[in-house]
Order: C-alpha cells, then sequence, then structure tokens
C-alpha cells in the first residue's frame, strides 16, 4: 500500500533529514474544488475535487471541448461522476483510492517527493509538469523494490475513472464519433 | 440519466407485477428465517437453470442472488449505468496483483445477463481431456451430446445468420486472406434486433439470459427470488450443512447491511460462480466442505489480451451483434499443448469500454478516440490449465471477507499472450487495417505488419505492461471422481458433505477453451435433474 509511512520507511532518507528538508521547500498549494453542481459529495473532499480539475484536463488533453466556458463544465461533470463511481465501489476499493488522494493531496509528499519518488508535481498549474508527473507513474516499474506496483496501480485507477466519466458522457460522444445508444 | 422505460413488453417485470415471488432484502427491517428443500446460491447459468428444473419437478426452491433484480424496462444501453449496476465490483474487479481485470456479471441473470450471448459445446478436446487427465465421468463427447442438445433448445442457442458487423467480418476476411480457419458463433437470442447492447443488459429481452427464461420458469413454478442478498456462511452439524446464513445488501449494492436472512433447506446447491462458490467454502471454515484444501485452487481464467487497428473504412463496433465471428486456428493448431493456444473473437467497442480499456493518456490517447469509428479490435483467449506450468489461479479471502483471486501468470501462459499479439496484428493487417496497436503499455501505433512483429518481439511480456482481461472465471471447486484431488464428484456432488452440490463454472477441472455458458447450461441441467430425482424418491 502506497502510504506516506511507507515511503519514508523505505527511502534513503531519515524521518529527520526528511522533516529538516520540509521547512525549507514552500508546498505548494491544492488547487481550489469548482463548485459541485449542486451534488452532494460523500467520498471527494475539497482537496480532492482541487486536484482532480487539474489532473481531468491533462488525462483527457483533446478530448475535452475547445471553449473554455464548456470545458469548465464539464471538468465538474467528471468531478461529479467520479465521486458517484467511487461510491458505488466496495468499501475496500473506495479505502485504497482514498490513499491515493492521500498521497496527492499532501503537502508534506508534494514538497519533498517530486523528483524523489512519487513525482508528484509541484505545482498544480502547471499542465506540463503534471503530465510528466503522469508519465512518471503510467512508466513506474510494476515491481519497484521502494514503492511497489503502487504508482504504475495509481496511475491505472486515476486514468480510468477519469476516462470513464468522460466518455459515459454524452457531450464527449461527438468527440468520438458516437450517435449513442439507438433509439428504441 | 433519464429512467425512461423502453416501449417493449416487459413480460419478465410484469410477471413480478403479478405476483412472483420475490424479496428485495435491501428493504428488510428485521432478521428473517426461511425454509426450503432447496436452496440455489446464485441466478445466472449455473443457479437460474438449477432452480428452473429443480422447481418443475416440484421442489420448493428458493433463488439466493447478490446482485439486483432489473429487467428489460431497466436496462438504457448506458455503460455507466450497467457496468456499475450490473457488475461486480462496478466491472472494476482486478486479481491480487492487479494484472488482471475481471468482468462478471452481478445482477439476477448472472453473467447471462450482460454477456455477449457467445454459445459454444465444450470443445471435445477439452471433454477428453477432463476424461483421461482429470478423472472425471459422464463427460465424454457421447455422453455430452443430449446435454447440449438440451441447453441448445431451452435456451434458443443458434447458429446466427445475419450479416456481422465490420468489427467481425474484418476478422473473418484477415483470416480467409491469411488461409486460416474461421467460424459463426451460435447464440442464445430469439427476435434480436442486432442493436450490439448485450454488454449492458438487453433492453427488448432477446437474449435469452436466465432472466428472460429459467428464473421466470422457476418462479412460475413457485420458486422464490431473494435479491441484493450476499450468502455468507454454512453452518454445519455432523458433517451436513444446516443453515445458510446470508445478510442483506444496502441499497446501493456495494456493502452488506446488519439484517440476517437464515436458510434452512435439505438440500444447498452452490452457483456463484468460479470466484464467489469457493468464497462461500472458504469463510465457513469448516474442514469438512474443504478437506484436503483444494477449494479455491485451479482456477481459470482465459486471460484475454487485445489488439487495436485503425481501418480505412468506419467499423462502428458498438452497433450490431457484438460478436458472431470467432477463429480457432491457434486452438487447433496447437492442441498438442507443446505451444499454448488461444480463441480469438471480438468484442463490442461502446466509447466507456475503449477508453478504459487503452493504456495511457493525454493528446494519444484522444488521437485513438477520435479514430474510434474506425477502430477494429481482436481479443485473444488463453485457454489456460492443460499444461503443468498453467495451474491457474487460487480464490483467497480479503480482511472483510470478500473474495480475491491471485492469478499469476505463467511463463508458458505469457508466450501464448506474444504469439497471440502477433496473430492478431497479422490478421488486422491482411484485412487492411491501416495501423495496429498492440494494446501494451510499452506498445505504439504501427503501420506496417514488419514495423509490429519487430515491436512486440521486444516487448515485456510482464503483469500491468500488458493490459490484460478476463470476461470467464472457471474453476475453483474442481470435479473428480478421486476425493483427494478434487472438491465434488462428475455429478456436481460434494464429496463429505451429502446435502451441498455445486452447480456452475467452478466445477471445471481446466478452462473450457471457449465462452462457457453453453456447458454451464449443459453440465448443470445434467446434474439437477439427477438431484430432482434423488430427492423425490
Amino acid at each position: 500500500m502506497l502510504t506516506r509511512r511507507n515511503l519514508f520507511k523505505q527511502s534513503a532518507f531519515s524521518a529527520i533529514t526528511m522533516l529538516a528538508l520540509e521547512s525549507c521547500y514552500s508546498s505548494p498549494e491544492i488547487p481550489p474544488a469548482p463548485d459541485g453542481l449542486g451534488h452532494d459529495f460523500e467520498f471527494l473532499t475539497l482537496a480532492d475535487r482541487g486536484i482532480l480539475s487539474k489532473l481531468a484536463p491533462v488525462i483527457l488533453a483533446e478530448g475535452l471541448p475547445t471553449s473554455e466556458e464548456q470545458k469548465a463544465l464539464v471538468i465538474k461533470e467528471i468531478i461529479v461522476g467520479w465521486d458517484i463511481a467511487v461510491n458505488g465501489l466496495p468499501l475496500l476499493t473506495q479505502a485504497e483510492i482514498r490513499k491515493l488522494f492521500s498521497v496527492l493531496d499532501s503537502n508534506f509528499i508534494l514538497s519533498l517527493t517530486p523528483r524523489l519518488l512519487t513525482g508528484v508535481p509541484a505545482a498544480w498549474d502547471d499542465s506540463k509538469e503534471i503530465d510528466e508527473f503522469l508519465n512518471n507513474w503510467r512508466f513506474s516499474d510494476p515491481k519497484s523494490l521502494i514503492t511497489g506496483n503502487e504508482l504504475r496501480v495509481g496511475y491505472m485507477g486515476m486514468v480510468e475513472i477519469t476516462m470513464a466519466c468522460w466518455y459515459a458522457n454524452p457531450r464527449s460522444w461527438d468527440f468520438c464519433g458516437y450517435t449513442g445508444p439507438p433509439v428504441l | 440519466m433519464s429512467k425512461k422505460q423502453n416501449k417493449i413488453h416487459d413480460f419478465v417485470a410484469e410477471g413480478f407485477e403479478q405476483g412472483w415471488k420475490h424479496l428485495d432484502s435491501s428493504q428488510l427491517t428485521s432478521e428473517k428465517t426461511l425454509e426450503t428443500d432447496v436452496v440455489v446460491i446464485g441466478s445466472g447459468a449455473g443457479g437460474g437453470n438449477a432452480a428452473e428444473i429443480l422447481a418443475k419437478e416440484g421442489l420448493s426452491v428458493i433463488v439466493i442472488e447478490e446482485g439486483p433484480l432489473h429487467t428489460a424496462k431497466d436496462f438504457h444501453m448506458k455503460e455507466d449505468e450497467a457496468y456499475s449496476e450490473l457488475y461486480q465490483e462496478s466491472a472494476a474487479r482486478q486479481t491480487k496483483d492487479r494484472g488482471i481485470k475481471i468482468f462478471q456479471g452481478r445482477m439476477v441473470g448472472g453473467g447471462t445477463g450482460i454477456n455477449w450471448t457467445a454459445s459454444f459445446r465444450t470443445p471435445p478436446t477439452t471433454l477428453n481431456y477432463w476424461t483421461k487427465e482429470m478423472d472425471v465421468k459422464g463427460f465424454s463427447v457421447d455422453e455430452m451430446q443430449p446435454w447440449f442438445e438440451w441447453a441448445e433448445k431451452r435456451y434458443k442457442i443458434q447458429e446466427w445468420t445475419d450479416s456481422p458487423n465490420a468489427n467481425n467480418s474484418t476478422l473473418e476476411k484477415g483470416c480467409e486472406k491469411l488461409g486460416i480457419s474461421w467460424g459463426k458463433i451460435s447464440r442464445n437470442v430469439s427476435g434480436c434486433l442486432n442493436l450490439g447492447y448485450c454488454g449492458t443488459g438487453c433492453p427488448v429481452n432477446a437474449k435469452q439470459s436466465t432472466l428472460v427464461t429459467s428464473i421466470p420458469g422457476a418462479l412460475k413454478a413457485g420458486a422464490m427470488l431473494i435479491s441484493k442478498a450476499r450468502a455468507e456462511t454454512f453452518d454445519l452439524r455432523k458433517g451436513n450443512i444446516v443453515q445458510l446464513k446470508c445478510r442483506a445488501m444496502n441499497a446501493r449494492g456495494n456493502s452488506p447491511s446488519d439484517q440476517l436472512i437464515k436458510i434452512k433447506a435439505r438440500h444447498y446447491v452452490l452457483a456463484s460462480g468460479a470466484i464467489g462458490s469457493p468464497a462461500i467454502l472458504l469463510r465457513s471454515e469448516s474442514k469438512s466442505l474443504n478437506p484436503h484444501g483444494l477449494v479455491g485452487t485451479r482456477t481459470f481464467l482465459h486471460p484475454v489480451n487485445i489488439s487495436g487497428a485503425i481501418m480505412p473504412f468506419p467499423v462502428n463496433g458498438e452497433y450490431g451483434a457484438p460478436q458472431t465471428s470467432y477463429s480457432d486456428h491457434y486452438v487447433d493448431t496447437r492442441i498438442d499443448n507443446k505451444k499454448p493456444g488461444f480463441k480469438l473473437e471480438c468484442p463490442p467497442l461502446q466509447p466507456m469500454l475503449v477508453a478504459t480499456t487503452l493504456d495511457g493518456h493525454g493528446k494519444t490517447h484522444a488521437e485513438i478516440m477520435k479514430q474510434r469509428p474506425f477502430l477494429q479490435v481482436l481479443i485473444a483467449l488463453q485457454r489456460d490449465g492443460f499444461h503443468p506450468e498453467s495451474t491457474g489461479g487460487k480464490v483467497y479471502l480479503k480482511s472483510d471477507g470478500t473474495p480475491g483471486l491471485d492469478y499469476p501468470v505463467s511463463n508458458y501462459v505469457w508466450k501464448g499472450i506474444r504469439d497471440a499479439f502477433l496473430a492478431m496484428a497479422e490478421i488486422q493487417f491482411a484485412a487492411g487495417a491501416k495501423a495496429v496497436a498492440p494494446v501494451h503499455r510499452d506498445a505504439g501505433i504501427y503501420s506496417s505488419p514488419r514495423e509490429v512483429k519487430h515491436a512486440i518481439a521486444g516487448l515485456p511480456m510482464e503483469i500491468l505492461k500488458a493490459r490484460l482481461f478476463s470476461a470467464h472465471v472457471m474453476g475453483g471447486c474442481p470435479m473428480g471422481e478421486d476425493p483427494v484431488k478434487s472438491v465434488v464428484n462428475s455429478n456436481g456432488r460434494h464429496h463429505e458433505v451429502e446435502n451441498l452440490s455445486v452447480f456452475d463454472g467452478s466445477i471445471f477441472p481446466t478452462s473450457i477453451g471457449a465462452n462457457p455458458m453453453e456447458t454451464i447450461f449443459a453440465s448443470t441441467a445434467k446434474f439437477a435433474g439427477d438431484l430432482a430425482r434423488e430427492m423425490i424418491n
């Protein structure tokens, strides 16, 4: 399981070094959560929603609408879809996704380990940096001695749920040439 | 999402309105104890089929199903709705190392409610292997023949004569060009409108799933259906089961509530599939149920790898019957098992399934999604369980008591997966593909047979790099005549516990080497008739 504890326990740095380093680095700010379209969020926290609002455009890239207004709206819908999808999963799977977000949300991790272990971006505003982080996780070694398969599995989870939430949405269907279910 | 009802006459919904016995246990407010002749745990190809046979013989039957009761009017051909409501773990069930994604039905109708209707008799080579190598009796080709005929009649399994959609015709064309064998898949449908949405629940009651055939048959004969109830454990006394304990699921269906349902029966039929059935036996923690530690072992998946191709013409693989053509060339030419054999088929190509199956994100992923109407996809199903190195997986219990499957992919099976990537690419190029993309983390998109061949030779065949899937769970309670080497005998009866049978795909001692539904129908019909006669006399 990817937790801060494991990462640090198994990393080459001692906790004291970490604490010393942390005080020298400024923590990147978690982006603000976009409004929730009236959805009553059960799983996603404000911080999760903020991070998803930055991840989704990089994951979906040209698949999203080009108009900024439309794009902002569908990102809100994707985040609502995320919450609904995760709420339907078995509780053990939900706990795993919570751990994934705890790594993404954590300022401590963000400030210390970007290039070292998890590659979580140091700033959520820079889409190039987010793309790099996603690719680091995507191409991470599934048999890593330090993180096991967790980065690769975390990547697949984040990307799949985001893809599912967007390509199930009728607003994506023009883009992927789908005319929708037949009318009976 | 709109919940608008479609206009098709939904006789299953009507049956329930007119009084078929059904309890949605998520609505229960107090503990319930029930008594019956037989309790059948599961409502898919095994359970639904057995329930009807037993009920029609005059036995009182209760059918337990963990998933919800949805009927044609509730099936809207929407992927998000269907995957979250009708599949195990929202269609995100995975093996322990996350290397294989498992698509398994969880609804009244089980896998038959959401499968793609492909119906094959058990291949003779599989039956012969069971007879010769696995100590199974009564499963010779001749002995099974009448049961296949029975299943084909009951579930209207017929040759599919409509034209294939372009996804399937591309498979046919590629095989023709290469001079390798291919065939048409029989389907269990009646009045099929060729929509292409078998995987999201048939909205017109054309698919002859147990939801529209044997479950109504059992209910008409007086059986009772309990939906949204998870069978948890058997209680035993003096070597026999005295009670099944179930827990009602919450309304959302993702975890059990506190409400208990206890069922006392003369006989208990396990039909929860190759992951669910072993789990109930393991949770019960009884030496009698698992005397030799075999429960959950030899679980097979037909591990599937995938090849995508961009065709010069629109394929629109989301429409039209999804799975109508196949090639057994790489099964038939490898039947000595020196090289691993695999079956080639096609999947449906609705956008959510496509988007979540491809590896990667960003620009490259979006570009493929944009070309999705031109996408042709082949899948290869590895025939696991026929080689000393191919021993399948093991069902285990997670911390909350739900089952997991540890399925390490053997080097033998990996060889088959690499060969399958190449075979699929060759067929796609032969059929005129402009480019081929093996679904593998480290693969690109290749525009010539030479390039793709070179690339496939260098791809690491490793878990979480090659994307693997399964839609067929088999084994885990293997049958055979030797009580030390098998869990049930060749009649699906538990070797030690007299009032327990297993009637589902978990009894298979190997994988089937073809889509397993018809084998489950046929073997269950054979077993259930014998059980009914014994219980009546």
